[in-house]
C-alpha cells in the first residue's frame, strides 16, 4: 500500500461524507482518548460519554447540522498523540477536538499542531498545571479543573472533618503528583501533619513494601491519589486485604463504581472520594440518567467531564455557527455567566436560545465550567462515599 | 478535506519521518556497522532531547537548567551529552555479547526514564519542559512546518553524507571487518574494543541530535516521549525492514515504517462506526501482521547491505 | 520495625511477585538457551494465558483453580502455534529477526486480548481475601497456592529436564545444538516441546499476576523486563538459575522501597542486572554467554 493511494482512498472516503451532509458548512469534532497505551483502560468511557452527548445534539437537531465525529488515538504519548492531532486537523478537517486525553500528549499536540492550526482543543482529563501557562491563543481549554484546586479543596475538608494526620500516595505522573502537592501545601498550611507522601509507577505486581512504609509515622487515613481502574485498585486492595489504614480517600479519579464491584461494597464503608460538581447536583443526575440508559457508567473516571467536553464544543459550534474563527468566544459564551441556565440533555432548549440571540450557560455534569482567562475551570466539589453500588454525596468542599 | 490539507500532513509525517531517519541512522553505525545490539536507543534519544530543551527552554523556578540559549547550542549539546553518556555505558556494556548488550542496554535507558520521571530538579519529572523554542517558529504554520522540514531533512542529509564518507573510509572498513570476523581483525593488529566503543559513541550522538530535533518540532517533553515501544522498537523494525548496513535502507525503512504506522489509522477508520474503539487495537494488530508478512517476504530488509557475506549470531 | 512485619509486608509479597517473574522467566531461558533468541512476545503470552483462564471462569463458571491448566495448555497450543507460523521460517536468518518477528507478535497478541476481552481491568472474584495468621505470618490460601504451584511446575519441569530422554534432548539443544542433532537429537520435537513448557509456565504467570492483584491488557508486558532480568541473573539455560533470578528480583524490588522512593522499583532490578552481568555474566548459575 502506498502512501498516494492511502490518501487517494482517504479522500475518496471524505468526499462520501461530504456530500451526505446538510447545507450548512459541515462541523466537524475529532474525539482524541488514551485508546491505547497506558491508559487504555480510561479511553471507551470516555470515549462513549463524548460520543452520547454528541449523538444528543445531533438528535436534536442543531441549526448548524449533523456534527460528524470522529476517533483519534492519542495513545497517551507524544509523537503518536502529534500524528493522530495532525490526521484530525488536516486529513478528517476538525474543527475543534475533545482531547487529547494525557498532558504529555496534550502538551505536544497543542504546541505542535492544534494551536498553530487555530482548532480548538477541550480536554477532559489532562490536568498538568504546565497547561494553564501555555501561549494558547485562546485555543486550549479543559473541563477537568487543574489539580491544584481539588488538592486544596480536599485538604481543607479533611481537616474539616477532624482528619489531622494523614499519609499520602501517588500515582507517578502529572495527575497524581499535581494533586499530591496541592494537597500537601494546603494541609500542612492549615495545620495537618503528613506522615508520609511518597509517588509509585503504575502496574506493578504489589504494593504491599509501599504500604507498610506509607503506615509507618501511624496515620489512620491514607489520602490516594491514583486512579480506581489502575494501581489506585491494587493499592486500595492490598490495604484493606492487610489491615492497613483504617479510612481511605481519593479524588477523582478514584471514583469509579468498577472498583466498588471488584471490592465489594462491604469493604469499602471507610473510602471517600473527591470530585468536581456543578453548584445544582442535579446536572450530574441528568447526565447520569443519560448515561445508564445507554449503557455507561457514569460515574467511570472522567466520563462526565468528557460528556462536558464534548458537549461544549456542540453548543460552541452551534452558538458560533460553525465559523472556527469564533469558536473560542462562542465556548467561553455558552460555558460562563451569563445566560439562561442549561443542564445536561437539554439540547431542545439550548438550540432554541442560540437561534433566539440569547446568552446560555451550560451548567455541567462536572460542574459549571466557569473558564477563567487560562481556558481553566476552578470547579466546585463535593465528597462522596460508596453507597448502594454507587458514589453518594455526603458534603460539598470548599 | 482539501488538497492544503493534506500536505500539512505529508510535511508533518515528512518531520517524523526526518527524525525517525536520524534514530534509524544512528542505529545504523552501531547495529549495522559494528554489530552492537543496542537496545536503549530511547534513552540517547531522550539524554539528547532533555538536553537541548533545558539548555534552550525559559528558566523555572524548580528546576536547575534553563538558559535560553539559542537552538544551535542545544542540538550540539544534546550530541554531545550523548555520546558523553555513551561513553561510561560503553565502556562497561560492550563486553557483553549481542543479547547480553540488548538487555544492558534496554536496563539504562530504563533507568534513564524512571530518572527523568521522578528527579523534578533535573528534568521537570512527568511534568516535563515546556516553552522550548522552535526555529522558525513564528511564521504562519505552514511555512513554519516547511522549514522544519527543510531543518530535519538538511540534518538527515549532513548525517549521512558524512556516515557515508566515514564508511568509505578506511574506518569504516575495518569496522565491517571487525563485525564480520572479530578474531581475525584482532589478529592483524586492530583494536576491536577501542573501535566497537567509537561506533557506539557515534550512533548514540546521532541518537541524541534526533532527540534534540524532536524536542523543537513539538515544543514541549514529558518523560512518554521516550516509551521504549515508540523509540527503541520502533526504529529496530525500521532498521531492520529497510536493510541494515546500509544508510538509504535506514532511511527508507524509516519512511515505510512511519508511514504504514500512521496511515494504518486511516485505514482501521473505516470500519463501521460501533467498533471505531476496538478498530485502535486492531490497527495495532495489523502493524503487528505488516511486520510479519514483510520479515516472511523480505527478510534481508528492502535494501540489503552491499556485501556477500551474510551475519550469523 | 519487627521482624515479623519484615516478612509480612516485605518478603511475602516479594517471594510472591517473585515466584510470578520466575514462572515467566523460565520460558525465556529455555527458548534463550534452546533457540538462542530473546523473546519479547513472552509478556504477553502471559496476559493472554491470564484472559484464557478468565473466559474460562466466566463462561463455564470453572472455579480458576481449574481453569489454570486448561488455560496453561491452550496457552502452550497458542505457543506452538505461533512458533510454526511467525518464528519457524525466521530460523536459519541472523536471530535479530526473529527478536523483531516476536515484537509483532507481542502487538497482535495484546490487540486481540483488547478485542476480545476489553481494556477494563477485570478480576477472577470479586471481594476482599483478609489474610489468615499463621504464628503472626499473614497468609493468604491463594498466596500459598501460588508459591506451591509454581514451586510444583518448577521442580516437575528439572525432574523433567534431568531424568526423562526428551528433558536430557532438551538440555543437549540447550548445550551444543550442532552436536545434538548429529547425536539423532528431533530439533523440530525439542522446539515444539520448548514452546509447550514456555507456553504453559507463561499462563501460569499471566493466571498468577492476575489472581494475586486484576486484570489488564498491560500486565505482561509491564512484567516483561523484570522476567529478562531474572532470566540473564540466574543464567541463560538455566531453570534453576532463572527461579533463583525471579525470586531475587521480586525481593529486591520490594525491599527497595525501604530505601529509595518507589518510583525506582523497577530501577533496582536492572541496576542488579548490570552488576551481575560486570562481575559474573554468566549469571548466577553459570548459564551460557551468548
Amino acid at each position: 500500500m502506498t502512501y498516494r493511494s492511502q490518501l487517494v482512498a482517504s479522500l475518496a472516503a471524505a468526499g462520501l461524507i461530504a456530500t451526505s451532509s446538510a447545507a450548512f458548512a459541515e462541523a466537524k469534532v475529532a474525539l482524541m482518548g488514551g485508546i491505547t497505551g497506558p491508559i487504555a483502560g480510561m479511553a471507551p468511557a470516555m470515549i462513549a460519554s463524548m460520543k452520547l452527548a454528541l449523538d444528543q445534539a445531533n438528535a436534536a437537531g442543531l441549526a448548524i447540522g449533523k456534527i460528524t465525529y470522529q476517533e483519534f488515538d492519542c495513545g497517551c504519548n507524544p509523537q503518536v498523540a502529534t500524528d493522530a492531532a495532525t490526521k484530525a486537523v488536516n486529513v478528517f478537517g476538525a474543527d475543534a477536538a475533545v482531547g487529547p486525553a494525557c498532558s504529555g500528549a496534550l502538551l505536544a499536540a497543542v504546541n505542535s499542531v492544534t494551536i498553530p492550526a487555530g482548532v480548538l482543543v477541550v480536554s477532559p482529563s489532562a490536568t498538568s498545571p504546565k497547561i494553564t501557562d501555555l501561549d494558547d491563543k485562546d485555543l486550549v481549554f479543559r473541563t477537568v479543573p487543574s489539580d491544584d484546586f481539588q488538592g486544596r479543596a480536599l485538604a481543607r475538608t479533611l481537616l474539616e472533618r477532624g482528619v489531622k494526620k494523614v499519609a499520602v500516595a501517588y500515582i507517578n505522573n502529572d495527575y497524581g503528583k499535581g494533586l499530591a502537592e496541592a494537597f500537601k501545601a494546603e494541609f500542612e498550611a492549615k495545620g495537618g501533619t503528613i506522615t508520609q507522601f511518597r509517588g509509585h509507577e503504575d502496574k506493578k505486581a504489589s504494593y504491599r513494601s509501599d504500604l507498610a512504609e506509607l503506615a509507618k509515622g501511624g496515620a489512620d487515613t491514607l489520602v490516594l491519589f491514583d486512579y480506581g481502574n489502575a494501581s489506585g485498585m491494587t493499592i486500595l486492595r492490598q490495604a484493606i486485604e492487610n489491615g492497613f489504614f483504617k479510612q481511605f480517600v481519593g479524588a477523582d479519579g478514584m471514583r469509579d463504581e468498577n472498583l466498588i464491584k471488584t471490592l465489594g461494597e462491604a469493604n469499602l464503608k471507610h473510602f471517600f472520594v473527591s470530585a468536581p460538581v456543578g453548584e445544582a447536583g442535579a446536572a450530574f443526575e441528568k447526565f447520569a440518567e443519560a448515561a445508564r440508559k445507554a449503557g455507561l457508567d457514569p460515574n467511570a473516571t472522567f466520563a462526565a467531564t468528557s460528556y462536558d467536553a464534548a458537549a461544549l464544543v456542540a453548543l460552541a459550534l452551534e452558538a458560533a455557527k460553525g465559523d472556527k474563527a469564533k469558536l473560542p468566544q462562542a465556548l467561553r459564551a455558552v460555558a460562563t455567566a451569563p445566560g439562561e441556565r442549561i443542564y445536561p440533555g437539554e439540547w431542545e432548549k439550548a438550540k432554541q436560545l442560540l437561534a433566539e440571540g440569547k446568552e446560555i450557560d451550560y451548567k455541567g455534569a462536572s460542574g459549571d465550567h466557569e473558564f477563567d482567562a487560562k481556558g481553566d475551570v476552578p470547579g466546585s466539589y463535593a465528597f462522596f462515599k460508596v453507597e448502594g453500588g454507587t458514589y453518594k454525596e455526603v458534603q460539598k468542599m470548599k | 478535506m482539501d488538497t492544503l490539507g493534506l500536505l500539512n500532513y505529508a510535511i508533518f509525517m515528512g518531520v517524523l519521518i526526518g527524525i525517525y531517519a536520524l534514530l534509524s541512522l544512528g542505529l545504523n553505525v552501531q547495529w549495522g556497522y559494528a554489530g552492537l545490539f543496542n537496545a536503549g536507543v530511547a534513552g540517547f534519544f531522550a539524554v539528547g532531547a532533555y538536553l537541548s530543551a533545558l539548555f534552550t527552554a525559559p528558566p523555572v523556578p524548580d528546576r536547575i537548567m534553563g538558559w535560553e540559549l539559542p537552538t544551535g547550542v542545544g542540538w550540539f549539546a544534546a550530541m554531545a551529552a550523548a555520546a558523553l553518556i555513551a561513553w561510561p555505558i560503553g565502556k562497561v556494556t560492550l563486553r557483553f555479547r549481542s543479547d547480553y548488550l540488548a538487555i544492558a542496554t534496554i536496563g539504562v535507558a530504563e533507568i534513564i526514564r524512571l530518572v527523568l520521571r521522578t528527579e523534578d530538579l533535573l528534568s521537570g519529572g512527568v511534568r516535563g519542559i515546556t516553552g522550548i523554542p522552535r526555529p522558525f517558529g513564528d511564521l504562519p504554520y505552514e511555512w513554519s512546518q516547511l522549514a522544519y522540514l527543510g531543518l530535519t531533512w538538511g540534518m538527515v542529509v549532513v548525517i549521512y553524507w558524512a556516515l557515508e564518507r566515514q564508511l568509505a573510509a578506511p574506518w569504516g572498513r575495518m569496522m565491517r571487518a571487525i563485525r564480520e570476523n572479530e578474531l581475525a581483525a584482532a589478529a592483524m593488529g586492530k583494536n576491536v574494543e577501542a573501535r566497537r566503543l567509537e561506533a557506539f559513541i557515534l550512533g548514540a550522538a546521532i541518537m541524541g541530535l534526533a532527540g534534540a530535533v524532536y524536542v523543537h518540532f513539538m515544543r514541549a517533553i514529558t518523560p512518554e516521549a521516550i516509551d521504549p515501544m515508540m523509540v527503541t522498537f520502533l526504529v529496530w523494525i525500521m532498521l531492520i525492514l529497510g536493510g541494515s548496513g546500509n544508510n538509504r535502507g535506514a532511511i527508507l525503512g524509516a519512511v515505510i515504517i512511519w508511514v504504514i504506522w500512521s496511515s494504518s489509522e486511516l485505514l482501521t477508520d473505516r470500519l463501521p462506526a460501533e467498533i471505531a474503539t476496538q478498530a485502535k487495537y486492531i490497527r495495532v494488530f495489523v502493524i503487528g501482521l505488516m511486520l510479519q508478512l514483510v520479515l516472511r517476504w523480505r527478510p534481508e530488509g528492502l535494501l540489503p547491505e552491499g556485501t556477500h557475506v551474510r551475519r550469523s549470531s | 520495625m519487627s521482624g515479623l512485619e519484615l516478612i509480612n509486608f516485605y518478603v511475602i509479597p516479594g517471594l510472591i511477585s517473585g515466584s510470578i517473574y520466575a514462572l515467566g522467566a523460565i520460558g525465556i531461558t529455555l527458548i534463550f538457551g534452546i533457540l538462542r533468541y530473546a523473546h519479547f512476545a513472552h509478556g504477553d503470552m502471559a496476559t493472554l494465558g491470564a484472559y484464557v483462564a478468565l473466559g474460562l471462569v466466566g463462561s463455564l463458571a470453572l472455579s480458576p483453580w481449574v481453569a489454570l491448566p486448561i488455560a496453561m495448555a491452550i496457552t502452550a497450543l497458542v505457543a506452538v502455534v505461533l512458533d510454526r507460523v511467525f518464528y519457524r521460517h525466521l530460523e536459519t536468518r541472523p536471530k535479530i529477526l526473529t527478536v523483531m518477528a516476536s515484537l509483532g507478535v507481542a502487538l497482535m497478541l495484546r490487540s486481540v486480548v483488547q478485542v476480545v476481552w476489553g481494556v477494563d481491568p477485570q478480576v477472577y472474584s470479586t471481594g476482599i481475601v483478609r489474610a489468615e495468621s499463621y504464628g503472626g505470618l499473614m497468609l493468604r490460601s491463594r498466596e500459598l497456592i501460588t508459591f506451591a504451584t509454581a514451586t510444583g511446575l518448577v521442580l516437575f519441569l528439572m525432574a523433567f529436564l534431568r531424568y526423562t530422554r526428551w528433558g536430557k534432548a532438551m538440555r543437549a539443544m540447550s548445550d551444543n545444538p550442532e552436536l545434538a542433532r548429529l547425536c539423532g537429537v528431533n530439533n523440530e520435537a525439542v522446539t515444539r516441546l520448548t514452546w509447550v513448557i514456555a507456553g504453559a509456565l507463561a499462563a501460569a504467570a499471566g493466571f498468577f499476576l492476575g489472581i494475586n492483584t486484576e486484570l489488564n491488557t498491560m500486565m505482561g508486558w509491564s512484567a516483561l523486563l523484570a522476567m529478562f532480568a531474572a532470566a540473564i541473573l540466574g543464567g541463560v539455560g538455566r531453570v534453576e538459575g532463572a527461579v533463583v533470578g525471579g525470586l531475587v528480583i521480586g525481593l529486591v524490588e520490594e525491599l527497595s522501597v525501604l530505601v529509595l522512593p518507589s518510583q525506582y522499583k523497577m530501577a533496582t532490578a536492572f541496576v542488579i542486572l548490570i552488576l551481575i552481568l560486570l562481575v559474573r555474566p554468566q549469571g548466577i548459575f553459570k548459564g551460557k554467554v551468548l
